[in-house]
């Protein structure tokens, strides 16, 4: 079952420990391993919970009911944590819980994970550099963490996650505090990150239509749509009530459709779709 | 999980190493957090109280005496470090309140309001014993909150034992701080999430 | 360029108090504390005081310091009164007024009590003046304490201000909601509740979720880097060894006093 090369998730279900809620339902899906993950639905959806059973939070350190089977490659969150730990970085919704609450300045928080994994010095100087430079912390890196806004403080929870150059990155909204150009520079960086499975938890659909290479819908605990982002927006029930892209939204009112009833969900399709419109 | 490897070169602590889980660990300067917003609460509502144990309270409660011991022990470490440096040797009294309260409510004196009150003034008696040395060694029996030494001077006045007269200064103040933070306790306790309790539970 | 700051170039003047590593500041305070209580002739006790006043004065004397005076002050000043007129040993009056008497004895065994109060406060507040937060836990990190007590220790220090923040907050919300001025303890215990209630599961809530990052992040992995000292101390394991041992020495001392009277 374990395929070294894909992620899959089958009959997964969760219920958390003392609640008769199952928050999780009978999820079935698989995935290629280094393509970008982006996990839709609404509030209390389960996205949550999901990436917590990917990064193995439950069941080693929250306890629950948990049936049916994760393997990312070959390791399972649940049986391998410790390796596979290594080789993951989860950013949290909540940025100032994702700092190790000891550190002086924005560089000793981003080189918290290296000196616990024993990296020399030298690396870490450069990887901080690098990283900071990636999020555009180069300025702030001598300054207190307290002293970041909250979307410099999102962008330090990303740094602190990807120092590592985790083969798994699970990001559970990490740009909900971001102004418009930080959120669009994020999406654009994120779309240039190689080797890397990125599970990506968002409401800003218009973006994960540009970089995601699938989309899973959740809806009250069940995967209810897959597929690449085309597919599944095209296939949205209006009684789920996610948003669409703007892309699509316009694309659909100008009938500008990519052909058998399917509306273009991105920049790149509308384009396409936008110049045959014109040839013919 | 990576509990067995702690051992560092040359380690010169390892009578240190009670077994503390991360969980616990998070949970002890969160419960100092809540000793000290506590104790400003009350100083700012000059209530006649301290409710500078509250946190230790919760920390017993929810991580066993152990948390609670060092929860109540690195309170008064910091806050004698930090604000007033003779407060730093009530920490013994800190680490007894702590073991008392987990034990209690482990054995289930915290599981109506009955028996929260026997339970505070167990804990009352025992903060009063342990503080009543360190009151004589250091303030000559005095407690610092005026009507308390008020009633501690008439007694002294009146050619009463230094010892009973601290001891009486130091439960009436007790006593009534107590049942209040253990009513307080005992009340926010009910209110926490499940999840929240099951959590600290899980991760001891 | 260096990014993380723990290089020697990068401190700009060390002063000669950099050059002692904190726990031996500690043993110091410690030392000063146990001399006052073995020795107890006035003289000495106000020697003692200036002496670890001085010590604060060449380092640097800091408002905390100042404060924690300021607080004591009340507890000294009704400490010499009460001494002064009802401790058991008084025999020699010292003045008078209006029939009340005032004794040598109780106002002696007060001074005395205050000068060790002062030294505990003056001992305490070099250590503190002259160390910050990130060179005490290095420094109790390269001696081999383990890394999750050091971190327990000084995450103590950090979460106080996060913690009186979300304070401010919560009560400014209340203020704009309205609270009435409560007159009894019942009601103004009542009264905090709200405010305390989400404070405290907000403040759990964070916890909680520290306590998954760091498990993430690799907290207390086998292979961590031990941090290295932010100074070079001189002497410091001398330091530790002299002054433990005193201060044990002086422990015994006092203990022999105590039990030498029941002999």
């Amino acid at each position: 079952m374990a395929n070294i090369q894909q992620i899959s998730i089958t009959h997964l279900s969760f219920t958390y420990q003392h609640d008769t809620n199952t928050v999780l339902h009978d999820i079935n899906v698989s995935a290629p391993l280094n393509s970008i993950i982006g996990i839709i639905g609404n509030h209390n959806a389960g996205k949550t919970t999901l990436c917590r059973v990917l990064a193995g939070i439950i069941p080693n350190m929250m306890g629950g009911d948990l049936l049916g089977d994760v393997h990312i490659g070959n390791l399972s969150p649940t049986k391998d944590w410790s390796v596979l730990n290594r080789q993951t970085d989860f950013v949290l919704q909540d940025p100032n819980s994702q700092l190790s609450g000891l550190a002086d300045t924005v560089a000793d928080e981003i080189a918290f994970d290296l000196l616990n994994h024993g990296v020399d010095e030298t690396t870490i100087q450069r990887r901080v550099a690098d990283v900071a430079a990636q999020m555009q912390l180069t300025a702030q890196l001598q300054q207190s963490p307290s002293s970041l806004s909250g979307g410099q403080l999102q962008r330090l929870a990303i740094a602190t996650a990807i120092v590592t150059k985790p083969g798994i990155l699970i990001l559970d909204d990490p740009t909900s505090e971001m102004d418009p150009q930080g959120r669009a520079d994020f999406f654009n960086w994120l779309a240039t990150i190689k080797d890397t499975t990125i599970f990506i938890v968002s409401n800003e659909i218009d973006d994960l239509c540009e970089i995601a290479d699938r989309l899973w819908v959740l809806v009250d605990g069940e995967l209810v749509r897959k597929g690449t982002s085309l597919e599944v927006i095209n296939q949205l029930n209006p009684e789920w009530q996610i948003g669409t892209p703007k892309v699509y939204q316009l694309a659909k009112l100008m009938y500008w459709s990519l052909g058998a009833d399917l509306f273009p969900v991105n920049i790149n399709q509308l384009r396409g779709c936008v110049h045959d419109q014109h040839s013919n | 999980m990576k509990e067995n490897g702690i051992e560092n070169k040359g380690n010169r602590f390892n009578m240190w190493k009670i077994h503390l889980s991360v969980a616990t660990v998070t949970l002890i300067p969160a419960a100092v957090g809540i000793n000290y917003v506590a104790k400003a609460f009350a100083e700012g509502l000059k209530l006649p109280l301290w409710l500078g144990s509250l946190g230790t309270y919760l920390a017993s409660m929810l991580a066993g005496p152990t948390a609670g011991a060092i929860s109540g022990f690195i309170n008064n470490i910091i806050y004698g470090l930090t604000l007033s440096p003779v407060s730093t040797v009530y920490s013994i009294t800190s680490i007894a309140i702590g073991i008392v309260v987990g034990v209690l409510f482990n054995r289930g004196w915290f599981s109506n309001a009955k028996r929260v009150f026997v339970s505070a003034i167990l804990i009352a008696l025992t903060s009063a014993i342990i503080s009543t040395p360190l009151n004589v060694i250091f303030w000559g029996g005095q407690t610092g909150i005026p009507w308390g030494d008020a009633l501690f001077a008439t007694m002294i006045g009146n050619h009463i034992n230094i010892w009973i007269a601290s001891f009486t200064d130091e439960f009436v103040l007790d006593i009534l701080d107590k049942v209040v933070v253990a009513y307080i306790a005992f009340f926010i306790y009910r209110q926490l999430p499940q999840r929240m309790i099951n959590y600290f539970k899980d991760n001891q | 360029m260096e990014i993380r700051d723990n290089s020697l170039s990068n401190i700009a003047k060390i002063r000669w108090y950099n050059l002692i590593d904190p726990v031996t500041k500690l043993l110091v305070a410690l030392f000063l504390t146990m001399l006052s209580f073995v020795f107890t002739n006035l003289y000495f006790e106000v020697s003692l005081v200036l002496i670890s006043f001085v010590l604060l004065l060449l380092s640097r004397l800091s408002s905390a310091t100042i404060n924690a005076v300021y607080f004591c002050l009340f507890l000294i000043v009704t400490m010499i009164l009460i001494q002064g007129l009802f401790y058991s040993g008084n025999v020699h009056p010292l003045f008078s007024i209006m029939n009340i008497t005032f004794y040598r004895e109780g106002a002696l065994y007060a001074v005395t009590m205050s000068a060790r109060i002062l030294i505990i406060i003056f001992a305490i507040g070099f250590f503190m003046s002259t160390t910050t937060i990130s060179e005490n836990a290095k420094y109790l990190e390269a001696i081999g304490l383990p890394y999750k007590l050091v971190y327990l220790l000084m995450s103590v220090c950090y979460i106080l201000p996060q913690i009186q923040q979300n304070m401010k907050k919560i009560q400014f919300a209340e203020r704009a909601r309205g609270i009435n001025p409560q007159k009894t303890v019942a009601q103004k215990v009542r009264s905090i509740l709200p405010i305390l209630i989400p404070l405290i599961i907000k403040t759990f809530d964070q916890s909680i979720n520290r306590s998954i990052t760091l498990q993430l992040r690799g907290f207390d992995s086998p292979e961590r880097t031990l941090a290295t000292p932010k100074y070079h101390y001189v002497r410091a394991r001398f330091n530790h060894y002299l002054l433990s041992f005193l201060t044990i020495f002086l422990i015994g001392c006092k203990l022999w006093q105590i039990f030498s009277r029941f002999l």
